[in-house]
């Protein structure tokens, strides 16, 4: 091959070297001169000046990046089985574990390839020093417990707010409070206040139990009373209806031939009453030894 | 000046004359042209004095005799070592510290500092005697609190970057970012003495916790219980006045109909009295000249 050939095909690779391709999953920044000459190139085929004048430099902007800030990770290689403290000062001055995991991506690329040195130490730093803020005005309760979304969403806000001012270029997806854990030291102090909870709980139920089987009960002896009271409202009143009834019927016949009528009445009442009972007929002069009646129902002895 | 050099040497070099035309050339233009990247400050001396700063990214030209010294202008991040302060009420806190600086002024910088190493350290100096100084002038109560109002730990820092970057600046060329907090601890002998408390804390917590479900407890058996009473009484009120009601309407059917013909309700009630009066056990003393008896003793003439 002749010399001219050879540098024929290297001005010709040369030349091609001003191509390139953003991949779907990228954008790229291209450089002259090492000055920026358009800060974000869009998927795609684009030509630049070849190298060394124009450079390329291609990000997965889309691709999240994970970070762990506080609470690392044991190390068995290191011999480090406890992983180191994470300690937070929180308002009312409790210390508390914490881990948490930032997600961030490439939000400007000029920015973030240019501007930071260590992108992910910003990004740490800045999350960090949000969290000691936040942390640090609530109590401890608060934090364990029921600002947990709140308190993420404070950091990233203003852990992004941070990186703008630094121009570091990312966007923070998401900030999430991995574990929020009580020192070991004092764990099991709020593991009672858990329990505690779930006993006031507890009997809170128990007594409701209670009043749901004692109210009920309640309304149906109510109700049990107040029927007994209709009914006995009824019997009475048709008693007397029928008592009356029968007494008008028989006063009618009787007021027809009341001297019979009477006679005959307190004739069958004698009959009915006097055979059970014991008699004395006595005369109408006669006198009466009384101490028969008190004997009551022995024979008069023999005298 | 090239008519002088060639001149001089002899006929027989005259051939290499081109290439080395070229070569100087080559090595001119390398002397001439620089390029400053989007990361570089450069800083143009003149046998090792200062001479100007080229901020701006992108080809530029120098005099070949003047070198060009390149400054990385990238925000970096340097955590100090976390170090004991003392607040103005004299207690103890353990403060992790980052601080985002980038080079400002290279002249200075390089004059005053040189690398990047040498200025974390003095940068530590100034971060420390800020915080110290700082930290000495509020209590520990207004950087840790859960009243928001009182919170100046925001303030703090505002203040203490201006100062640390005023300093930075105006000593060494280094603009400070921020300076921020990113931990606030407690000493770790004071620590036990926090975890006591802590545990004392929730130990009351779970106290009250308990306390006020008895208390709610008892309320609901309490309210069952009156609820229960309340329930009853009405009933049997009810229930009473019901039966007074039959009772009522049952005197007046009564009264109704026995008042029509009241001497035949005297026999019979009379009669009907005699029947439970008169048992067994009853001796009685009947006069032969009775109203019964008188035909007994007198035969039908006696009617």
């Amino acid at each position: 091959m002749s010399r001219r050939g050879i540098l024929g095909g290297v001005a010709v690779l040369w030349l091609a070297s001003s191509v390139y391709i953003v991949p779907a999953d990228q954008q790229a920044v291209e450089t002259r001169f090492g000055a920026v000459v358009s800060p974000r190139v869009m998927p795609g085929i684009h030509i630049s000046l070849p190298w060394p004048i124009d450079r390329v430099y291609r990000l997965k902007v889309q691709q999240l990046q994970r970070l762990v800030v506080g609470g690392e990770i044991s190390d068995g290689v290191l011999g480090r089985t406890e992983p180191r403290a994470s300690q937070f000062l929180t308002g009312d001055q409790n210390i508390i574990h914490m881990r948490v995991a930032v997600q961030y991506s490439v939000g400007v690329p000029a920015d973030y390839l240019f501007r930071t040195d260590g992108v992910a130490r910003a990004v740490g730093a800045a999350v960090e020093s949000a969290l000691a803020e936040r942390i640090s005005s609530r109590t401890v309760d608060a934090v364990l417990t029921t600002e947990k979304a709140a308190i993420q969403e404070e950091v990233r806000a203003s852990a992004q707010k941070l990186l703008n001012d630094y121009r570091a270029g990312v966007i923070l997806s998401t900030v999430n409070l991995e574990t929020v854990t009580p020192p070991p030291e004092a764990a099991d102090a709020f593991r009672d206040v858990a329990s505690a909870r779930a006993d006031s709980s507890r009997i809170v139920n128990q007594s409701m139990g209670y009043a749901n089987d004692v109210i009920p009960k309640a309304r149906g002896e109510a109700q049990q009373l107040l029927e007994a009271g209709q009914g006995y409202k009824l019997k009475k009143v048709n008693e007397a209806q029928g008592d009356a009834a029968r007494f008008t019927q028989v006063a009618a016949e009787y007021s027809r031939a009341a001297d019979v009528n009477g006679r005959r009445i307190y004739l069958e009442t004698m009959e009915q009453v006097l055979p059970r009972i014991k008699k004395l007929i006595v005369d109408k002069n006669g006198n009466l030894d009384l101490t028969i009646i008190r004997k009551g129902d022995n024979p008069p002895p023999q005298k | 000046m090239e008519l002088r050099i060639l001149s001089l040497v002899s006929e027989r070099y005259r051939r290499h004359v081109p290439a080395l035309a070229g070569l100087g050339l080559a090595v001119f233009l390398w002397l001439t042209f620089y390029t400053v990247r989007e990361t570089e400050f450069v800083l143009v001396t003149q046998f090792g004095r200062p001479v100007y700063t080229v901020a701006e990214a992108g080809l530029h030209a120098k005099w070949f005799f003047r070198t060009a010294t390149y400054f990385d202008r990238r925000l970096r991040i340097y955590n100090p070592r976390p170090s004991e302060f003392l607040s103005r009420d004299k207690k103890n806190l353990v403060i992790e510290s980052y601080v985002a600086w980038r080079i400002q002024d290279p002249k200075r910088f390089v004059e005053t500092v040189g690398d990047p190493v040498a200025a974390e350290m003095r940068l530590h100096d100034i971060v420390w005697s800020g915080l110290s100084a700082a930290l000495g002038t509020v209590d520990l109560e207004s950087i840790v609190s859960t009243n928001r109002q009182a919170v100046e730990a925001a303030r703090l820092q505002d203040r203490l970057s201006e100062a640390a970057d005023r300093a930075a600046l105006a000593q060494y060329g280094i603009q400070v970012v921020d300076v921020r907090i990113k931990r606030l601890n407690l000493p770790e002998q004071n620590k036990q003495s926090v975890f006591a408390r802590m545990r004392a804390e929730r130990e009351r917590i779970a106290r009250q916790y308990r306390a006020e479900g008895e208390e709610q407890a008892l309320r609901i058996r309490a309210d069952a219980d009156r609820q229960r009473e309340e329930i009853l009484s009405a009933a049997y009120k009810e229930a009473e006045k019901t039966k007074g009601e039959g009772d009522a309407e049952a005197t007046r059917v009564y009264s109704q109909a026995y008042s029509r013909n009241p001497r035949f309700y005297k026999l019979l009630r009379t009669l009907e009295s005699y029947k439970k009066i008169l048992d067994d056990k009853t001796t009685l003393i009947l006069s032969s000249d009775s109203e019964l008896l008188k035909v007994l003793m007198r035969g039908e003439n006696a009617q």
